[in-house]
């Protein structure tokens, strides 16, 4: 399936669009870091302040910043994306990259648990207040996680296939 | 350059070079780091020119410690990720473009945390807002943070 996939990719317009533009990989790479740090910078404050600390903020103010955790994760899409298209062979059968994935998808499901179950209860809470365990939860998990898909992508070179 | 040719030759230097876990141990410590440093200055930055609004600046500037625990942890790391290409390192321009940034990046730190100490608690109340001085200083952070990725990006290029 992965071959298919891969064999499917390599040779296409964008394919070699990424593949012979020199300038192209190096920019990307640039870009993706400077999405990281907009998607941690932003969830370090807003999953801290649901883990319970930093208490002088109001807890749905930190959410503001949410947005830019968005555009972070959006930039860092559109160059995964594009790095997956530039050298499908490499990163398809990297375990590191498959394990990154799978993490991106768990962090997808913490963040819909969060947006489902807690949001909505979210005005009853003191805003300055200490949050709830399950609350808690979701935040310290939702750091792990992102810590875990940073680590996982900067050892994509080094994991290799197994 | 004898001194970066002895600094190669070094227990660390060899241990970085050559071990199996050295390098990418170091380089994932270094990622761990930069993220805490360029996300906390980005979110403060931010703040500070009202791209972000109604998030207080005080409480940010409690999260410095985190900023500059990563500041340590990538200093340490990017010493010791030096050590094992010091000869090549100290040429590179990207390399010499990355630690001036981070250097200019750690002294504008201080004008910033100074105001929000200052002033952070009438921003906070809205009774005022940052200047265009220190707005001035904020977009200089922002630029020295991300000229600091974009030359160590482009250490492995040139």
């Amino acid at each position: 399936m992965i071959q298919t996939l891969v064999q499917a990719i390599e040779g296409t317009a964008i394919n070699n669009w990424v593949l012979s533009t020199s300038w192209l990989w190096p920019l990307m790479e640039i870009l993706h870091f400077v999405g990281l740090t907009l998607l941690l910078g932003a969830l370090l404050i807003v999953d801290l302040r649901l883990a319970g600390f930093l208490r002088q903020m109001n807890i749905s103010t930190t959410h503001r910043l949410l947005p830019w955790a968005i555009v972070g994760f959006s930039i860092n899409l559109v160059t995964g994306v594009l790095f997956f298209l530039g050298d499908p062979g490499r990163y398809a059968v990297n375990i590191g990259f498959q394990m990154k994935m799978v993490l991106i998808l768990v962090a997808g499901l913490n963040a819909m648990w969060f947006f489902i179950k807690l949001k909505p209860m979210m005005s009853s809470w003191d805003p300055y207040g200490d949050t709830p365990a399950v609350a808690k939860v979701i935040a310290y998990l939702s750091l792990g996680i992102w810590f875990g898909v940073l680590l996982l992508g900067r050892l994509i070179p080094y994991i290799g296939t197994g | 350059m004898f001194v970066f040719e002895w600094i190669e030759e070094t227990r660390l230097a060899l241990w970085v070079g050559e071990s199996l876990w050295g390098y990418p141990l170091l380089l994932s410590l270094h990622i761990v780091g930069l993220a805490a440093v360029v996300g906390i200055f980005t979110m403060l930055n931010f703040r500070l020119l009202g791209v972000v609004k109604e998030v207080p600046c005080q409480p940010l500037v409690t999260l410095f410690g985190l900023a500059w625990a990563g500041l340590i942890i990538n200093t340490i790391s990017g010493v010791a990720l030096f050590t094992s290409q010091a000869t090549t390192f100290v040429t590179n321009i990207p390399f010499l473009i990355k630690i001036a940034s981070i250097a200019v990046g750690v002294l504008i730190a201080r004008p910033i945390l100074k105001s929000v100490r200052a002033d952070g608690a009438s921003w906070d109340t809205g009774d005022s807002a940052p200047d265009s001085s220190v707005r001035m200083w904020a977009v200089a952070s922002l630029l020295c943070w991300t000229f600091a990725m974009f030359g160590g990006r482009l250490i492995a290029y040139l």
